[in-house]
């Protein structure tokens, strides 16, 4: 088969796909998925189509790549779990300020997002550990008081978002497990956190 | 006033191992001056009868004598009075190189133990100590630490620090777990086997304990265990943190940081997790209890004002008063044996610095070092501060005398921090 015979196949077989679910309207990105995965449709051979895009030039109008489908496994183990919700942005961690356990419109929002997908269908299946973290710059003993605040501000902020307190729990790291090991404002702004754990 | 009750003591002591021909010259109970005494390198073979035969000399000088010497030198008591090699010790060989004293040792191999026989004489010959130790190989630093121990207590009457142990926090196994060394860095072991970050051991009074913080169960608990590693338990406060735990020295109490809803107070609590007491209720931050060492007062930090300081309280949570304003971070406060001066952990120009504060005249001062240097932790003997400091590029445990002389790293393997030094003598 010419290339420009499997390109053609494979973009009917795109329009296909996509206008199967168009017609829905999704509320949530997971959703999405689990619909786009229930079609059955053979997923598209990216690479092949990538060649074709280049070479052949077809009309953009009609190929609509960012309307495409991609598959994507939902991680079922709780590691894997973990680190897909916070590169989806579903779960996401408060920053804080040096020496400070408020939550600022960042951190708030950051909370939010968070809260909804924990009050979602996927993630009230789960119990969250808020772990509060503090940059190198203090001293341990105390950033170890001041983890368990940051990580208590964080609960109580997801608890006012309606999710249930129980469901929390919390533990200070002080500044014993930093996120970034350099020394300099880009780590330590990354490593006082209230990080967000899912646990079962 | 201060000799006659140090020599009082002597003599006591003296009587208590037996001595009988006592001579003290003067001012040898003064810790002010210097007593000069030779150290030859031991004779490697019985004192008398020639049965058991010689040993590795370099066994038995690096595991035996170099730790001996090196406790003499710095017991600031003794200065080593040099000797020509090989040539007699008489009297008078003593006299021209100025010794008070002459330890005259011999070093042989007896049924799988070395045999260490010490003799201590004066100018004059008189015998002041004599000691036969029989030591595995394993022993022998331990061996020359007891020894060294003896003849501070002899010439000085007090021990010294040298069977002193320092518990400390090392992550060489991949894992921060609990381990100790003696107070010159060697015979380091591990003590916890939590697999679990394991932090911040502290001792009990009577040396035989160790309180601290592991995170094993996924949260912060308290536990004790033994000096051997044996016996561990956890102290269970129903609270969160349960961290910068320590006990008394007077009774079966550990005061340590828990904290309810995000806000970490002092506590009390029982050694068997009974009768837990509330001693803080600011709203702010507090951390980092230390006791004094009559048990009446305890220091601890809090961000009261803004920023972490330190302060001491009664041991009933009354009477709190500020101690540092110098800087806008201070922390891990701890009393020296004295009870009139405190250690601790203050930030000078973006780097942590070991500062030493007088609670009596509130001067203070700071023990000046490379890199940040933190969580100062005081000698029995109140002569030495051991501590952590980044200054290599990693955390390590130093030790230095109290005025900031005489540094000296104690660990080198991976990281390791959070020095706590053993409150008893022996």
């Amino acid at each position: 088969m010419t290339k420009k015979w499997k390109a053609l196949f494979i973009n009917l077989v795109i329009v296909l796909v996509v206008l199967a679910p168009a017609c829905k309207t999704t509320k949530k990105p997971v959703k999405t998925q689990e619909t786009v995965t229930t079609t059955e449709a053979p997923p598209p051979d990216l690479s092949v189509r990538t060649d074709t895009a280049t070479e052949v030039k077809p009309n953009e109008d009609f190929v609509k790549p960012e309307a495409e489908p991609t598959e994507e496994v939902i991680p079922t183990g709780i590691e894997d779990l973990n680190r897909w919700v916070h590169e989806k942005g579903y779960v996401r961690d408060a920053f804080f300020n040096y020496d400070e356990a408020t939550l600022d419109g960042d951190a708030q929002a950051a909370l939010n997002a968070s809260a909804t997908w924990l009050k979602s269908a996927q993630g009230s299946g789960y119990n969250v550990l808020v772990e509060g973290h503090c940059d190198e710059r203090g001293t341990e003993q105390y950033n170890l008081a001041l983890g368990d605040r940051r990580a208590n501000v964080a609960k109580d902020y997801l608890a006012t978002l309606g999710v249930d307190a129980s469901r929390i729990r919390t533990v200070s790291y002080g500044e014993e497990r930093p996120f970034e090991e350099g020394h300099d404002d880009s780590a330590w702004s990354q490593n006082r956190r209230a990080h967000l754990v899912l646990v079962r | 006033m201060r000799i006659t009750a140090v020599i009082t003591f002597a003599l006591l002591t003296f009587s208590a191992y037996g001595q009988t021909t006592v001579k003290i010259e003067a001012g040898a109970g003064d810790a002010a001056s210097i007593i000069r005494i030779a150290v030859p390198f031991p004779e490697l073979a019985p004192s008398q009868g020639a049965l058991p035969g010689p040993v590795n000399a370099t066994e038995v000088r690096e595991a035996f004598f170099g730790p001996l010497t090196r406790d003499i030198a710095y017991s600031g008591i003794f200065a080593i009075a040099a000797l020509p090699p090989s040539v007699p010790v008489t009297p008078d060989l003593l006299k021209r190189n100025n010794a008070q004293y002459h330890l005259k040792l011999n070093v042989w191999f007896e049924a799988d133990q070395y045999v260490i026989e010490a003799r201590l004489n004066d100018a004059s010959g008189a015998t002041q100590l004599a000691k036969r130790y029989r030591s595995p190989v394993a022993a022998l630093g331990r061996t020359a630490h007891m020894l060294s121990n003896e003849l501070l207590k002899t010439l000085n009457g007090r021990p010294g620090v040298f069977l002193t142990q320092i518990a400390f926090a090392s992550n060489r196994t991949g894992t921060w777990e609990i381990w100790l060394m003696d107070w010159d860095g060697a015979n380091q072991r591990r003590i916890t086997f939590h697999n679990a970050l394991s932090i911040l051991p502290s001792w009990s009074p009577d040396n035989e304990r160790m309180v601290y913080t592991s995170f094993a169960r996924g949260t912060s608990d308290m536990y004790i265990i033994n000096r051997r590693g044996g016996g561990r338990v956890r102290v269970p406060s129903g609270l969160s943190l349960n961290t910068s735990a320590t006990f008394s020295p007077v009774s079966n109490d550990i005061s340590f940081v828990g904290s309810e809803r995000g806000n970490p107070d002092i506590y009390l609590i029982r050694d068997d997790g009974s009768n837990l007491r509330r001693l803080t209720t600011s709203g702010s931050i507090e951390s980092t209890p230390e006791w004094s060492p009559n048990g009446r007062q305890i220091a601890f930090t809090s961000g009261r004002s803004g920023s972490p300081q330190i302060y001491v309280m009664d041991a009933e949570g009354t009477n709190v008063r500020r101690i540092s304003y110098d800087g806008n971070w201070n922390d891990d406060a701890t009393f020296a044996p004295d009870g009139e001066r405190i250690a601790y952990t203050s930030r000078v120009n973006g780097r942590f610095q070991i500062r030493i504060a007088n609670l009596i005249t509130s001067e203070n001062h700071i023990v000046a070092g490379e890199g940040s240097n933190e969580q100062p932790t005081w000698s029995p003997d109140g002569q030495w501060i051991a501590f952590q400091s980044n200054r290599s590029g990693k955390w390590q445990i130093y030790r230095m005398r109290a005025d900031g002389t005489d540094l000296l790293p104690l660990t080198s393997a991976g990281e390791n921090k959070e020095p706590d030094w053993s409150k008893k003598p022996e």
